[in-house]
């Protein structure tokens, strides 16, 4: 699955590579800037993953964790290692989280590493027209993927809770995903503003607030927020479900 | 069954901590002394004594005018033709730093992507990252002080109440409502009330800060709506001197860089993509009819459309009326005759028609 993410920005870098140029301001955000600087294809590719690849391959790890050991039969040997369960869901979270870290990680480096061997690599134009070193922006790369990797916490916690309501790994999968969807069509919808600061999909794309100068910390402030508190949420009632739930298979 | 039942209890304590959280979060927290009672001369005198600051702060504004709210496609672009309606429809957060009369830098924050004016002595730049361009005006030694300093891609509180305070008569009345609290700070909230029943705007609050006099945010409210027609103020604020880099400027490296001369009437600016097609063109001198809040601008024919753009535009946003086609917003009406002369007012249709029978 991470072969897959890393796919996307060689894809978007190869693409630009044998094509003319693209004239600003069509296409994904940063696309035209790829040109002249190839760090720029990681935050491209960070752009264009965002709305549904990431959050797909986050679901179906999230939807596998609790789903598939039961679909598979093998939930109940887990269980009897007198490990407990509320560890064994702790572990099967942390499982997630590291998937949800790394995912981002590996779409920003990958664009980073292809675009600076396939595109120059120079002082990067920020969204305020000031530029930054090479260095200081590999640094806001990574500040971005760390966004991102906490931006789908909420989502995995979510995925972790469904995931213990089914012994069907797909179906818990699919309805992570499709959380995610609905969430990003709600968030498009004025008629619905009142709903938007609650929808975990809100602030995924507010990333952008890194790349300006000075850089502004608010979004992250309350997307770390709100992602706290759906981890806690729905931490807390995938810990009540599945403590209370009976493992037959 | 109830050990079950009690198993469940953190499952469901965790959200509705989380809940009253959120709810305690949300009211408003008093805080600081409140300010002594002054009269609406007093808060006005407060407000003529606050000199340039130093700031830095972020400004926070909404539009309810009745337009249609332009979608926002998330990762994508629109054309930069919707762009300065864009400006008047939906929500809009802007950064704002201010260092005494020549040093200024605005950044209007969207959604991957930032619009700039920043001025530094006599040099202005303007700079859109969404098109990679960036435009460069010098500005002739001993220019007023508001001129040019980002006024076209957005305006702050101080610079709205000056255009509203600037315009008090006896058509006004002017009286000091219940303290508010802006960005974490006490104001003074100054009303304005149009005495006159024929105009759209019902009132103009323009909160003042208890301690330097500078106004921190404007509201305006149209007659039969609940929420405010326009509202701009500040979330947060700093007094101060920023950074000093702030406001250095150099157009970055592959931009498309447009030199702009310096108009010799204050009108004709035509810089940012924030002027409206219909008031760009300068040459047209309104012709103003009516007073105070019932005044009636008209503009000769030829105003409108003039360009194939700006004529499907107007073509979309206009009802037909008796006598042409009406643009009608919460706050300002416009009427548009077929031969093509305007007719602007923060009065209602009727009040318009009236204007273009009297002639």
């Amino acid at each position: 699955m991470l072969c897959a993410l890393a796919a996307i920005p060689i894809l978007i870098a190869v693409a630009v590579r044998v094509s003319s140029a693209v004239p600003p301001g069509r296409g994904p955000a940063f696309l035209d800037r790829i040109a002249q600087n190839g760090l720029f294809v990681g935050v491209t590719a960070l752009v264009v993953s965002v709305p549904l690849f990431l959050p797909l391959t986050v679901g179906v790890v999230a939807g596998d964790t609790i789903a598939g050991e039961a679909g598979q039969g093998t939930l109940r040997y887990l269980l009897v290692a007198p490990a407990g369960r509320v560890r064994l869901l702790i572990v099967k979270y942390a499982g997630t989280a590291l998937f949800v870290v790394v995912a981002p990680l590996v779409v920003a480096l990958t664009g980073a590493g292809i675009g600076a061997a396939l595109f120059p690599v120079g002082p990067v134009t920020l969204l305020s027209g000031d530029t930054i070193g090479p260095g200081e922006a590999v640094v806001r790369l990574l500040l971005i993927a760390a966004y991102l990797a906490v931006s789908l916490l909420g989502l995995s916690a979510i995925g972790l809770f469904i995931s213990t309501l089914t012994d069907v790994p797909v179906g818990a999968m699919a309805a992570t995903v499709v959380l995610s969807v609905v969430a990003q069509v709600l968030d498009a919808l004025p008629q619905l503003e009142w709903l938007h600061p609650w929808l975990f999909s809100h602030y995924w794309l507010d990333f952008g607030d890194l790349l300006r100068q000075p850089v502004s910390w608010d979004s992250f402030a309350v997307n770390a927020l709100l992602q706290g508190g759906y981890i806690a949420v729905f931490g807390a009632l995938a810990y009540g479900r599945f403590i209370t739930k009976d493992v037959l298979s | 069954m109830t050990r079950k039942w009690l198993r469940w209890l953190p499952a469901v304590a965790v959200p509705a901590v989380i809940a009253a959280g959120a709810l305690a979060g949300s009211l408003p927290a008093r805080a600081g002394d409140p300010l002594p009672p002054r009269t609406p001369e007093q808060v006005l005198q407060l407000i003529a004594q606050h000199r340039e600051p130093a700031l830095s702060g972020t400004l926070e504004q909404s539009s309810e005018l009745g337009l249609p709210e332009l979608p926002k496609t998330g990762a994508g672009s629109d054309s930069s033709g919707t762009a300065w309606l864009e400006l008047l429809t939906g929500p809009h957060t802007a950064r704002v730093y201010r260092d005494g009369p020549d040093n200024a830098r605005i950044q209007v924050l969207d959604r991957l992507a930032e619009r700039n004016a920043v001025r530094h002595g006599n040099e202005v730049w303007f700079y859109n990252s969404k098109d990679n361009t960036a435009s460069h005006l010098q500005l002739p030694a001993g220019t007023a002080d508001h001129y040019g300093s980002g006024k076209d891609v957005t305006a702050t509180p101080d610079q709205l109440a000056a255009m509203f305070l600037a315009k008090v008569d006896p058509s006004t009345d002017v009286s000091v409502g219940a303290d508010v609290q802006v960005a974490g700070r006490e104001a003074y909230n100054l009303v304005l009330t149009p005495r006159s029943d024929a105009t759209l705007v019902s009132s103009i609050a323009v909160a003042v800060d208890g301690q330097t006099g500078l106004p921190l945010g404007v509201e305006v409210k149209a007659r039969g709506q609940s929420e405010p027609a326009f509202r701009v103020a500040y979330t947060s604020l700093t007094l101060g001197a920023p950074d000093a880099s702030v406001f250095t400027f150099s157009p970055p490296p592959g931009a498309t860089v447009k030199e702009i001369q310096v108009p010799e009437h204050q009108e004709g600016k035509e810089s940012a993509n924030a002027t409206p097609p219909a008031a760009k063109d300068s040459t047209h001198k309104p012709v103003v009819t009516g007073s105070g809040w019932e005044s009636v601008a008209e503009f000769p024919a030829g105003t409108a459309g003039s360009t194939p753009d700006a004529a499907a535009l107007l073509e979309q946003a206009t009802v037909p009326v008796q006598g042409g086609r009406l643009l009608s917003t919460a706050l300002v009406n416009v009427l548009v005759l077929d031969d093509g002369q305007v007719f602007v007012g923060s009065v209602p249709l009727e009040r318009l028609q009236a204007a273009v029978l009297q002639k």
